[in-house]
């Protein structure tokens, strides 16, 4: 993110304090992706946005509270694109596989949100564990609405649709500590298959995923 | 009556002991085991971080310098107990396993079974792995990882594999049932862990059969 110039610019206050919180929780995803959440610190965060540290304690009461903003941020925009995708659904299956592909675009083209939604959101610990929580829980309405049936079959338990949204996050995880995220979008004909399969049965899942 | 020169170098006492003496082994291995359950039950208290040395060793019942002859430190213990309860929980589960005389689908519920089973009865030592390994420390986290490989490897020794199986489905899956039992286990119910058996079944089947077949051979199981 662009720093704003220098001195006297005019920029109305607001538009700079929200182009510094901007710049602070994009430096924060950067500086967790370096060095882990502790050795980052208030100080390089700041530095690395370019912003002083007295402003960014009028942003964020600490590292702890930026580090939450940061992290409900990048959910947040994760979820927009999830939510585009399966607004432009044709059908169930198709949405699925559309909303997993825009995922793991988003992820591969902003590696440091990837490893601060998927890995620190669980490995800090107590109560940022709860957030992380909610935000996989969050997303698991996308693939229970509509889901179908397979033919001939029951709809699969509810518990089928927490586990395969749990199960892919996981294996994101397990990608981004490899350092693999910038080959995630070579993941979407298998996660896909992986959450189609228990509603379509293996044939229409892939049917839709080679179409 | 011995002389007191006699008792004291133990040539010939005459004075039976109270309890018959336990070997030494078999204390030092029980005060260990002693010392790495209560870090399992004070990290599923209160986390690891306010888990201190002090508390392990009052809970343990044993002395400061026991723990420090055993493990170098709060982190070593807390990985040994780790590393006991997952080679365990394998154990149990790799032997659940292999007793199945049948097909695939009922060695995959067998093995599912047993570490459910172990959940619920190791509630302290499941939440310790399954919760606080993630935050503990890095080693801790690369413990954790390597577990989770353990169980990937035992999956894809388990089902049958066609060439358009993903590659990555024993990960998912693995992944899946871990969320599942982990969201268990932050309710405070790992000790009804067992309930999950009928739909995690039906969920780490489906992937190589169809839904509807995995309910089907769980209705006639």
């Amino acid at each position: 993110m662009e720093r704003l110039p220098r001195g006297r610019h005019g920029l109305p206050r607001e538009f700079v304090a929200q182009n510094q919180r901007e710049r602070l929780l994009a430096a924060l995803a950067e500086c967790l992706e370096e060095k882990g959440y502790e050795r980052t610190t208030v100080a390089s965060i700041g530095k690395r946005a370019g912003v002083s540290k007295s402003d960014f304690y009028k942003q964020f009461e600490s590292k702890d509270a930026c580090f939450v903003a940061a992290y409900d941020d990048a959910v947040e925009r994760i979820r927009a694109s999830v939510k585009e995708a399966c607004a432009e659904r044709k059908d169930w299956g198709s949405g699925v596989l559309d909303a997993l592909d825009a995922l793991l675009r988003l992820f591969e083209s902003e590696p440091a949100q990837a490893q601060l939604v998927l890995v620190e959101g669980l490995r800090a610990g107590r109560g940022v564990y709860d957030r992380y929580q909610v935000a996989i829980q969050s997303f698991v309405p996308y693939l229970r609405d509509g889901a179908p049936a397979p033919a001939g079959g029951e709809r699969p338990p509810e518990a089928t649709d927490e586990a395969v949204v749990g199960g892919i996050a996981s294996l994101l995880a397990r990608r981004v500590l490899a350092g693999e995220v910038k080959k995630m979008r070579g993941l979407l004909p298998d996660i896909a298959e992986f959450a189609l399969t228990p509603y379509l049965g293996t044939a229409e899942a892939r049917r839709i995923i080679s179409a | 009556m011995p002389s007191r020169a006699q008792a004291r170098s133990g040539e010939k006492r005459d004075s039976v002991p109270v309890r018959p003496a336990l070997p030494r082994e078999f204390i030092a291995g029980h005060k260990r085991r002693r010392i790495m359950d209560a870090i399992a039950e004070l990290t599923a208290e209160q986390g690891y971080d306010a888990t201190k040395i002090g508390d392990i060793v009052r809970r343990a019942g044993v002395a400061r310098k026991t723990l420090y002859d055993n493990f170098e430190g709060k982190e070593e213990v807390f990985l040994a107990a780790f590393d006991t309860a997952v080679d365990e929980a394998m154990g149990q589960i790799e032997a659940d396993c292999a007793e199945v005389d049948g097909e695939w689908e009922e060695r995959i519920q067998a093995g599912l079974a047993s570490f459910l089973r172990y959940v619920a009865e190791n509630p302290a030592l499941a939440r310790m792995c399954m919760i606080e390994a993630l935050s503990a420390t890095p080693a801790a986290t690369e413990r954790y990882e390597a577990a989770m490989q353990r169980f990937v490897d035992l999956v894809k020794r388990t089902v049958p594999q066609d060439e358009q199986t993903p590659e990555t489905i024993e990960e998912t899956l693995v992944g899946g049932v871990a969320w599942i039992v982990n969201q268990q286990i932050r309710r405070d119910e790992a000790a009804q862990a067992e309930d999950l058996l009928p739909e995690l079944s039906d969920f780490m089947l489906a992937p190589f059969h169809g839904a509807a077949e995995a309910a089907k051979k769980r209705a006639n199981a």
